[in-house]
């Protein structure tokens, strides 16, 4: 019964904060819409007193209220001074803070527990003091970025996070705050860079012996796990016109004896079965586990210059039984075999955003 | 090497950042701070007591030795960093941290104990200090104890509040133009030290200039609050301020006044607005009347204060004005500060305008209900030469005479001389001063001792006293001769201080009264006269009755005096007396508009600027005034703080060129700000072809003078044919249209 009446006490005053969070949320986002350069200017900043603006505001009322009792002048004149120093005060904590811009990009992405940075631009037209900037979000555990003195001119610094889990994570809003000239006010601003980050599974190093053990009688594939020697000499692949310096063993006499110019032979180890990395294949039965396996081959097939293609999909060799819809996440889940960075890029997200 | 990370699921955000916020001052801030606390404790010194002071002082300097501490630790830290880590930046990082770290806080066992062993010290001298005072050393005492436990910004802040709080306290003891711009120049150093937090790379200096120009761009609301915020009376009695009571005393002993004179503090000013000053002989400012003598010291009389029938009794001490056919000298007396109650005034005076707070005393003079712990300003009407006191009551005369038989037995016996030798009474007066002037008596700040306050032995051995003496031994003369005499204390004369130009009688300026001025005369009762002012100081020093100190006296002050400027060089130095009157002056106008600033006068300004009003429109004005106040404020900082457009003076070609393209603005052809000059003279050729060529070759040359390194001589030859092209392209525009 008390836990009841307690909830039905607390679910009101809930959705009265959820309501209005979610109003200020689309206050918000009217009054400060996402895009990668903000300038500060009347729209975006909100200043209001800081608790010591507050507590110093009390202060003055006692000297006022001291100066009344003993009828006091110069301390009515003092408490006055002090009460319209707040004022002005109030007006250059705004133009300390107006007109920096800000510059940003929204996309980050790393490996698990990695630090990942953003780095954001500022440009200012004069000098500004005290300028910090955090993640909105506290949970994010961000670090509070201080620039003691903003020169004229552009200057960055970075914003850090670490995230242990994979997956795409928006981080939401920047806030930028300053309590310059004496702190008693401060001005803020929360500006949407539409900041977010790709967290790549955390790679894990998987040996020979390892995938052995484990894998499936997939006998075919076991070398190209190892990491040396990646450019195979098994099959052959393809002639390529010869290169001063090459080995004279490669040589397609062939060719050379029917005069069709000086070729030389290259072989690559049997791509049919290795340019495909599959999930199903990584040994282990947790999935967590298995993507980080892939995440390390993924980058030691990229360093080596392999060309590899991912395949997160088990069903690919059965697509003929499976229905419509599961062939076109099939697709999406797996990528076609190439090479290089942005490759890589491309297979980590996927794996990054593996369901 | 084979990794098995146990932990796989890892949900939270990494960066466990300890959320420590980490304060810190640097050691210039905490040196700055600590200074701060030693000025602002300094400022209200004197109104401490001196164990208090000690306490301080002590706990000032453990603060102080503390931050030395600190130094040398940091100095070591600095020594292995910059082994590690060279950059600079870091390093100062670090080393702030380290400071941090190595500032080893005072025990706060020890600090308690401390503060607890203050604070019952203060419980314990409470009821012997005064509540304001115990409240003081409480507040002073918290202030330097705070200073050893900054540690977050919050306890910053309170520190600093309360460093402004003991300065605004000290208003409460001193107001004039000194104190408060001494105050004044502790708020911009105690605010520079709170924003040098905030901008800690800059340098203080230039902190300090921030803070100025803030307390300028705020002064001109704080004068509008000044003017127009309501005066409200005060909402609890609190403590008043209990200081030692300067100047004159109930009391006075011969050689009292001697004493006095060595102070050259300000007693108070008078103004005489457009009205000529009276001679300087002519200025007995009159403070108290003493009565009682006891032989050795006279006192006031306390007989009417005690069975006194308030209203009609009073109207009795008062000079009636409609008896009199002497015209008044009206005049302003602004009164310093004297922690005692008597005012001063030109015998006989009523008190004119708001006489609130101001009583008419026995004996011509006037009291203010309060002790006069603030400046107080009143306005008076002296009939100089008219006669007051005329009808004497038995009782009053009975006192006049009283004096105790036996007390000095020579002065008796040479008053019984007298009044048989001189009848009238008059005569006998003046043969007291001729004896004193005959004789060789001497005027001279350090009289002899006497015994026992004897008047004998002054009058008949020593013969070398200052005023309260000749006043003392007279009066007794005039007692024992049977005729009602009494002592009057006061001051005489002042120093002028302004433009007096005689021919325009336009004095512009006013009298400054200081303790050294103070004096003693007697008066005696003259049936049918009232009482006459008698003073035995001018038969023997007749120059301090006509114009003030001679210039022996003023040596014997300085002598005795020893102030790093002593008055005689105050007085005697040209460029310092003048800068000393100028100073002055405007202290003076400090202490009538701003100290003396009250409810009247406020509504006087009102009525004087809108006329006669309602209260609802005062309240209007009120409200608009600080509205429109507000909004210059903010228009300035504005317009200050707009972004500055750059001025860079354009060329002659750059201004021919923005000329055309305004002509062809006016015919609908805008140039776009990011279009290239050719691409936008091609467009002009598309849209407008009779003016193709003529355009063209404005833009050509344009571009030649704007982008081709050219001679000087080259530069005005091309800028001489642009200007041809211009008027060229002029006429094809005219044709066209």
């Amino acid at each position: 019964m008390v836990t009841k009446a307690a909830k039905a006490k607390f679910l009101p005053r809930q959705l009265i904060s959820g309501f209005f969070k979610s109003n200020f949320e689309r206050w918000l986002a009217r009054r400060i819409p996402k895009r990668q350069e903000h300038q500060l200017n009347r729209r975006n900043i909100m200043i209001y007193p800081s608790r010591f603006g507050m507590a110093y505001l009390g202060f003055v009322i006692l000297v006022f209220l001291l100066g009344t009792n003993y009828q006091n002048n110069i301390i009515l004149l003092l408490s006055y001074l002090l009460a319209s120093l707040f004022i002005s005060v109030m007006l250059h904590s705004f133009y300390n803070f107006s007109q920096i811009r800000f510059f940003s990009l929204a996309k980050q992405q790393g490996y698990a527990d990695d630090t990942l940075s953003f780095a954001i631009k500022i440009t200012a037209e004069k000098i500004h003091y005290d300028i910090n900037a955090h993640f909105t979000d506290r949970t994010l555990n961000s670090n509070i970025e201080t620039v003691e003195q903003c020169q004229r001119g552009s200057q960055e610094f970075s914003l850090r996070v670490k995230s242990s889990q994979r997956g795409k994570h928006f981080l939401g809003r920047v806030t930028i705050f300053s309590e310059y000239s004496l702190g008693l006010f401060k001005s803020k601003t929360v500006l949407d860079f539409g900041h977010y980050v790709i967290i790549f599974p955390k790679p894990r190093r998987l040996t020979l012996a390892q995938y052995q053990c484990s894998a499936q009688e997939d006998s075919a594939s076991i070398e190209s796990y190892h990491t040396a020697n990646l450019v195979g000499t098994d099959d052959f692949c393809e002639l390529k016109s010869f290169v001063r310096g090459e080995s004279r063993a490669r040589t397609a006499w062939k060719q050379l004896a029917k005069g069709q110019g000086h070729f030389s032979k290259h072989y690559q180890s049997s791509q049919n079965q290795l340019q495909w990395l599959k999930l199903s294949d990584m040994p282990s039965d947790e999935l967590e586990t298995k993507l980080a396996y892939l995440s390390f081959l993924i980058g030691e097939f990229t360093t080596s210059n392999q060309t590899f293609g991912l395949q997160l999909s088990a069903n690919i060799d059965n697509s003929t039984n499976t229905t419509n819809t599961t062939n076109t996440t099939n697709t999406l889940l797996n990528i076609q075999p190439s090479s290089g960075i942005n490759h890589q890029q491309a297979c980590l997200t996927a794996l990054a955003l593996y369901q | 090497m084979i990794f098995f990370n146990t932990k796989v699921n890892q949900q939270s955000w990494g960066i466990k950042q300890k959320a420590s916020s980490s304060f810190y001052l640097s050691r210039k801030n905490s040196w700055l701070l600590w200074l701060c606390q030693c000025l602002n404790v300094a400022v209200i010194g004197l109104e401490l007591s001196t164990w208090m002071l000690g306490i301080i002082s002590l706990a000032l300097a453990w603060q102080a030795h503390l931050l030395h501490q600190s130094r040398d630790s940091v100095r070591n830290k600095k020594q292995l960093k910059t082994a590690k880590q060279p950059g600079p930046r870091q390093g100062t990082r670090q080393s702030k941290h380290a400071n941090n770290n190595q500032n080893k806080p005072v025990s706060p066992i020890i600090l308690a104990v401390f503060a607890l062993l203050g604070c019952l010290a203060i419980a314990i001298t409470a009821k012997q200090v005064g509540i304001l005072v115990s409240m003081l050393h409480l507040l002073c005492f918290s202030y330097v104890l705070k200073a050893f436990e900054v540690r977050s910004r919050r306890d910053f802040y309170q520190l600093l509040l309360l460093g402004l709080f003991v300065l605004a306290a000290s208003l409460i003891f001193r107001q004039d133009l000194t104190a408060t711009l001494i105050i004044l120049t502790l708020l911009v150093l105690n605010l520079a030290v709170l924003h040098q937090l905030f901008s800690y790379q800059r340098k203080f200096v230039a902190n300090v200039k921030v803070i100025i120009m803030l307390l300028t761009q705020s002064a001109l609301l704080a004068v509008v609050l000044f003017l127009v915020f309501p005066r409200l009376s005060p909402f609890w009695q609190v403590p008043s301020a209990k200081s030692a009571a300067t100047g004159l005393s109930d009391t006075v002993k011969p050689g009292d006044i001697a004493n006095l004179t060595r102070s050259t503090k300000l007693a108070f000013r008078a103004d005489f607005g457009q009205q000529a000053i009276p001679a300087y002989s002519q200025l007995y400012w009159r403070a108290m009347v003493l009565e009682d003598y006891d032989g050795r010291q006279w006192t006031r009389q306390k007989r009417f204060a005690s069975n006194k029938i308030p209203g009609a009794k009073i109207k009795a001490f008062s000079f009636d004005v409609s008896k009199t056919e002497v015209s008044p000298l009206t005049y302003q007396v602004v009164a310093e500060p004297s922690y005692q109650k008597y005012l001063f005034a030109l015998a006989p005076a009523v008190a004119i305008g708001d006489s609130s707070g101001i009583k008419a005393q026995a004996g011509y003079t006037f009291n203010s209900t309060k002790m006069l712990s603030q400046a107080k300003s009143y306005q008076l009407s002296s009939y100089l030469t008219a006669p007051f006191g005329v009808e004497l009551s038995q009782k009053s005369k009975m006192a006049n005479l009283s004096y105790p038989k036996n007390s000095n037995p020579r002065l008796e016996q040479l008053a019984l001389q007298l009044q048989h030798n001189y009848v009238d009474v008059m005569s006998r007066a003046q043969a007291v001063l001729t004896l004193i002037n005959k004789e060789n008596y001497a005027y001279t700040l350090q009289p002899p001792l006497l015994d026992n306050n004897s008047l004998d032995q002054f009058f008949f051995d020593t013969q070398a006293g200052f005023c309260v003496h000749y006043a003392s031994a007279f009066t007794f003369l005039m007692r024992a001769s049977g005729i009602p005499a009494r002592m009057v204390t006061g001051y005489l004369g002042g120093e002028y201080n302004g433009i007096n130009d005689s021919q325009q009688a336009d004095n512009t300026g006013h009298l400054s009264i200081y303790q050294y001025d103070a004096h003693a005369w007697s008066e005696i009762w003259i049936e049918g006269k009232g009482w006459l002012r008698i003073d035995p100081t001018s038969a023997v020093d007749p120059q301090r009755v006509d114009s003030g100190w001679s210039t022996r006296l003023l040596q014997e002050q300085s002598a005795l005096n020893n102030d790093l400027l002593s008055l005689y060089q105050m007085k005697n130095i040209k460029w310092l007396s003048a800068l000393r009157l100028q100073f002055d002056a405007l202290d003076y106008q400090w202490t009538r508009w701003v100290i003396g600033f009250n409810n009247k006068q406020q509504y006087d300004l009102f009525k004087h600027w809108f006329g006669k009003m309602a209260s609802w429109k005062l309240a209007l004005i009120m409200a608009v005034s600080l509205v429109v106040t507000m909004a210059i404020l903010m228009l300035f900082l504005h317009l200050l703080n707009q972004p500055k457009k750059k001025s860079r003076s354009l060329t002659k070609w750059q201004r021919i060129y923005q000329k055309s393209l305004t002509q062809l603005a006016k015919q609908g052809l805008d140039k776009p700000v990011a279009m290239t000059v050719n691409d936008f003279s091609k467009q002009v050729r598309r849209e407008c072809p009779e003016l193709a060529i003529v355009f063209t070759r404005l833009s050509a040359s344009y571009n030649c003078l704007c982008y081709q390194p050219l001679s000087a001589a080259k530069q005005e030859e091309l800028t001489l044919a642009m200007q041809h092209q211009y008027q060229h392209f002029i006429h094809a525009m005219k044709r066209s249209a």
